[in-house]
């Protein structure tokens, strides 16, 4: 079992000073009053008060917005976490999104004589090393293209687009046949036992075939693989690195060269790859490279950036789909023609919102870093 | 999470769905007591989600019963279950339980004899994919 008390320590809540920072800059609470963050720390600091039916637990974000802003960086997303995996241990039911079908995948992908056949999609033309020193992290992009088909989502575009570019750079990796789902929503919306099976089924993988070194294609898996699996495994992983750390500083010193496309861009940065692990240069430098690409930033960028507005596959209401809506009418008073993003679930949630904008057509074009970049090399041969 | 064959999840709709599952019972047809029947007004009503928990309950395999494409009692076409059905085996094959492992039936109002032989022959085929990947496995 979990030791809650230590755990919630750890977050430094009890330097909370109810400032209300937190409140002032969070996302949700601007459209949903009942959501307020220092209230719920308030409310649920003593283990006594705490009410495991409120509803508002599950509304957070988790797009550390208001641990940017808060003076003494009092983890509020981790104790949103914590009260989250108390209320599950307590019974509550969770309010799943899709009907639940991604938690359900989840869970099977946890399954001990699972064998996946998650490969078919794999192109041809990309060379895999023999050995499995590099391992380049999928992520469940290929389950993600057939559940969200009808949003014509296409993640995938990116997880090919970023191993195209891996071996234009020549940095050999190898792919898990049997790659697993990271955990990280499973652990974000409190259920620890499933993340766990999920976490320790991929480790027993990376240590068997001693993976030294993980490039991870989606921004949550990074997180969950770097932070998370030390964190809640107490073990070392090997080391991970996020894609766009790996080429940025190649295109830089001119080992590598991306090809030319005439647009006008602008870049979402994902909460967990921007605030959660403070990565914003090195996507805008690759976007900066493609010949012929003008980059603009929208109202709210890096440090403030707006989330997607859902997370975790819980909770997905009215003011989800006011945030989002904000996130598309800020991109489009850009005037870009192209939101370009590195994660797969900020592209599935800005194309579901776009699709439900009561009958406005979509104006700006969601696309994969990884695929932009990519297709940028046709143009050069 | 054992997965065993005998385990199959029939969801069924109200209508023609239902009455070929009474129609069996009426005419005292058997079939193995380990179908479990998941009565729902309308096969619509199944989304990937109810199919992939069933699953991750340990069923072998699940079945969509439902009308006949043009006598559904709600709609007037059958694009929602079969997009959820096409999108769900294609989640299945990817997790290596086989496409198969799903089967949409739809059969005539009051068809008990059709109901028996599908829902049997289906057993007969989880049994003998579980046989190839216990044969891969060895």
């Amino acid at each position: 079992m979990f030791n809650a008390k230590q755990e919630i320590k750890d977050t430094r809540i009890h330097l909370c000073l109810d400032c209300g920072k937190c409140t002032v800059v969070c996302p949700v609470a601007r459209y949903n009053p009942e959501f307020n963050p220092r209230l719920i720390v308030q409310r649920n600091i003593e283990q006594k008060n705490r009410n495991f039916q409120d509803e508002a637990i599950w509304s957070c974000l988790n797009c550390y917005m208001c641990l940017e802003r808060c003076n003494y960086r009092v983890e509020f997303p981790e104790f949103i976490r914590i009260l989250r995996t108390e209320a599950l241990s307590k019974g509550t039911q969770i309010q799943c999104t899709h009907g639940g079908s991604l938690q359900a995948l989840m869970h099977l992908m946890a399954g001990e004589n699972l064998r996946q056949e998650r490969l078919c999609w794999l192109p041809p033309g990309i060379k895999l090393s023999e050995q499995y020193d590099a391992v380049f992290f999928i992520g469940c992009a290929p389950y993600f293209d057939i559940m969200f088909g009808d949003l014509e989502v296409n993640t995938l575009e990116g997880v090919k687009g970023a191993m195209r570019l891996l071996n234009r750079a020549q940095i050999p990796f190898n792919l898990l046949v049997n790659e697993r789902c990271c955990g990280r929503d499973l652990l974000l919306q409190g259920d620890k036992e499933g993340f766990m099976a999920l976490a320790q089924a991929n480790m027993d993988e990376f240590n068997r075939l001693g993976v030294k070194k993980i490039i991870t294609a989606c921004p949550e898996c990074y997180y969950s693989l770097k932070v998370d699996y030390p964190k809640m495994l107490g073990s070392t992983v090997a080391e991970v690195v996020y894609w766009t750390e790996v080429i940025a500083p190649l295109l830089g010193s001119g080992k590598l060269y991306l090809g030319r496309l005439k647009e006008k861009a602008i870049y979402h940065d994902p909460c967990t790859l921007g605030r959660g692990l403070r990565i914003f240069d090195s996507p805008r430098q690759i976007l900066c490279a493609v010949d012929g690409l003008e980059l603009v930033e929208m109202e709210q960028s890096r440090e403030k950036a707006l989330c997607c507005g859902a997370s975790s596959w819980v909770y997905c209401g009215a003011a989800n789909r006011q945030i989002q809506d904000e996130r598309l009418a800020q991109a489009e008073a850009t005037g870009a023609g192209v939101l370009v993003t590195s994660c797969p679930k900020c592209q599935i949630h800005l194309k579901c919102a776009q699709r439900n904008r009561n009958g406005k057509m979509p104006k700006i074009d969601i696309q994969d870093l990884a695929g932009l970049a990519a297709r940028s090399l046709e143009t050069r041969r | 999470m054992s997965r065993t064959v005998a385990d199959i999840v029939v969801f069924t709709c109200n209508w023609d769905g239902l009455s070929c599952i009474e129609a069996a019972a009426q005419s005292r047809l058997n079939y193995p007591p380990s179908v479990k029947v998941v009565r729902v007004s309308c096969l619509s009503r199944v989304h990937s989600g109810l199919i992939l928990k069933a699953f991750e309950l340990g069923a072998g395999g699940v079945m969509l019963l439902g009308c006949e494409s043009d006598s559904c009692y709600y709609e007037k076409e059958d694009r929602f279950n079969v997009k959820e059905y096409e999108k769900t085996r294609g989640v299945l094959g990817l997790l290596g339980l086989g496409t198969d492992r799903l089967r949409l039936a739809r059969l005539p109002r009051g068809d008990g004899d059709s109901f028996v032989k599908q829902v049997t022959n289906f057993i007969a085929e989880m049994e003998q994919a579980d046989n190839r990947i216990e044969m891969r496995n060895v």
